[in-house]
């Protein structure tokens, strides 16, 4: 479901959100460090923050609905993916490295619009919980007239 | 509420986009990006509804919303719990977003498409630090650069601003005063006020401080850029996080054109090459639109909307002091004598020669292929040197000018001494070796430093 182009633009390093909702259809969110694509496109990985509000990770294991928002700072290119909760995991050695290293690539994105990476070196973004999401869908939300069309 | 909207201003000016969570009836969540969330009370926040995406979809099925917002001094999250209430078409609030946004639009070419449908209102329901995201304690200057903690429109920076424009003595040394006045009192480097335009419809720059190049004469059409939108519309806009808001809109236009749209012409800013910050505040008395004051900075968050009373109390004062000047300069030009005196020895350097050319015409005066002037300061010029080829006359006064028919003045209001002035500023920044020297009210000389051929075409 995710190509290649979609893999390689959703791992550079981006600002990326979760959005989720409770059983009366409140909505909660917060930041993810990092993801990875696997299953050939078919699933991601995303690197939650164990800091962040534990009703996010409440709203995964319950209902499992997911909405990540992946956006490029310099130019406010932006994709959207649906997806169900899979499964949930402590996080390796590996992923640690994985995750820091496309953590990097963020703060070089908000480097070019001006917001040195100071800035965010108080925000709490790791450890994290490694939750697997199966991708349902897929939206440009880049803003504009046309935000929200399906991608592919 | 646990923490109180009113102290988190720096949260909602658009410097760091805010990430809106919101769900549909069907339980499928979604996360975006949202440009600008704006304080509106203690207990509400607007949102600007500009396409009907998702989100909006979303809201209008299931009124219940989660806005992230950050403060970029601190980088502290904040969770807003929202609920909406209700969505505004006109009114002050509209018309302070909307305004923001017609200014960007107009700089990236992109009027009619990035445009403000509502101002969307949200009741918050609650406050809460986002835990991910603590910030520092002490607020942090972005590129070095210090946030002014206080309102900068004080009463005292006012008082002297007052000092100032009561004891200017002529349009000139009011304009220059007011200019050194905002920089020496309120801190601002960089304005520039201009003045409505021979045409209509036009500002025309006639004053500026902290630029490279003075803009003496530079135009702006009413709707274009803040200056012109102020202008139009007559209110004050205030915008931080510019370069931020036009990134924003930049990616509206990309996508805009991939569908087929073909932009507008984008207008140019005024003055800094990269301001993050910009004041627009038209200067009207009665209903008339005398000018607008154009001040740019380049921290982010440099004008605060505490200060839009003031803002606006300054604006109403340049204006009426503008306007009593120009009627004042007008009137003692008119009780002038017409001026015979001997033409003083202008200085001439040896060897030096332009050639001025006169496009009756488009009404245009070129200085050695290079546009001068246009429109009624072209024909005050033309008449100036031609007269003194032809009589060997340098000095003239204001009063002589109103009187020549040929000059085609109008009958109402003439601003003469402001075309003057324009011109006299124009000289000095692009035709040195001709001058305009002011030799008492109403009166002035003009020296010609080289020689000089007159060329007149259709």
């Amino acid at each position: 479901m995710l190509d290649k182009i979609l893999t390689e633009f959703l791992e550079q390093g981006l600002a990326i959100h979760i959005g989720t909702r409770d059983a009366r259809l409140r909505p909660n969110g917060c930041m993810v460090t990092a993801v990875r694509v696997e299953d050939e496109g078919r699933q991601l990985v995303a690197f939650i923050p164990k800091a962040v509000t534990p009703a996010v990770f409440d709203d995964l294991r319950s209902n499992g609905r997911a909405a990540l928002s992946f956006t490029r700072p310099s130019d406010d290119k932006a994709v959207q993916v649906k997806g169900e909760f899979v499964s949930e995991a402590d996080v390796s050695e590996a992923d640690e490295a994985f995750a820091k290293q496309q953590w990097g690539g963020f703060l070089n994105q908000l480097d070019l619009i001006g917001l040195p990476a100071k800035a965010t070196s108080t925000w709490t973004l790791w450890p994290c919980v490694a939750v697997r999401i199966r991708v349902t869908a897929l939206f440009s939300q880049t803003p504009g007239p046309e935000a929200g069309a399906v991608l592919r | 509420m646990s923490l109180g909207l009113e102290t988190m201003a720096p949260c909602f000016q658009g410097i760091v986009p805010a990430m809106f969570f919101t769900c549909d009836t069907e339980g499928i969540p979604n996360a975006a990006f949202l440009s600008h969330v704006d304080y509106v009370d203690p207990t509400h926040v607007a949102l600007s509804f500009q396409f009907f995406n998702k989100s909006r979809r979303n809201i209008s099925e299931n009124p219940y919303a989660l806005v992230r917002v950050i403060d970029p001094d601190t980088h502290q999250g904040y969770a807003l719990r929202l609920k909406y209430a209700r969505s505004e078409t006109s009114g002050p609030l509209f018309d302070r977003m909307f305004l923001r946004i017609e200014a960007i639009a107009s700089y990236t070419g992109l009027k009619g498409i990035f445009k403000l449908k509502a101002a969307d209102i949200y009741e918050v329901e609650s406050v809460d630090l986002v835990p991910e995201q603590p910030g520092v304690k002490e607020r942090w200057s972005p590129r070095s650069r210090v946030r002014q903690e206080n309102a900068v429109f004080t009463m005292k920076a006012m008082q002297e601003m007052s000092a100032r424009i009561n004891t200017a003595d002529s349009l000139e040394s009011l304009l220059e005063s007011i200019l050194s006045g905002l920089k020496e009192h309120l801190g601002f480097s960089h304005s520039m006020i201009l003045l409505a335009g021979e045409k209509p419809g036009t500002l025309v720059t006639i004053a500026s401080r902290g630029y490279p190049q003075r803009g003496a004469g530079a135009e702006v059409k009413f709707g274009d850029g803040i200056i012109g939108v102020s202008a139009e519309a007559q209110k004050p806009i205030r915008i931080s996080g510019l370069l931020r808001g036009m990134l924003h809109a930049r990616a509206v236009a990309m996508r805009a054109m991939e569908a087929g749209w073909s932009p507008d012409r984008e207008v140019p800013l005024p003055g800094l090459e990269n301001p993050e910050s910009q004041l627009g505040v038209p200067l009207v008395v009665r209903g008339e639109l005398i000018g607008v004051l154009c001040i740019e900075s380049e921290t982010p968050y440099r004008f605060h909307e505490d200060d839009k009373v003031t803002i606006e109390m300054l604006g109403s004062h340049l204006a009426v002091a503008i306007q009593s000047m120009q009627l004042r300069e007008s009137e003692d030009a008119m009780a002038t004598p017409r001026a015979v005196a001997p033409p003083p020895a202008a200085p001439s350097r040896s060897g030096s020669h332009r050639e001025v050319t006169y496009y009756r015409g488009e009404e245009v005066l070129m200085v050695d292929g290079e546009y001068l002037i246009r429109s009624l300061p072209a024909r005050i010029l033309w008449k100036l040197l031609t007269t003194k080829k032809r009589e060997g006359r340098s000095e003239f006064t204001n009063r002589e000018l109103r009187l020549d028919k040929s000059l085609k003045l109008p009958d109402y209001k003439d601003n003469l001494e402001t075309r003057l002035l324009l011109l006299r500023r124009r000289l000095e920044e692009k035709g040195p070796d001709i001058r305009m020297v002011q030799k008492g009210r109403g009166r002035f000389a003009l020296e010609v430093g080289c020689e000089i051929d007159l060329v007149e075409k259709a």
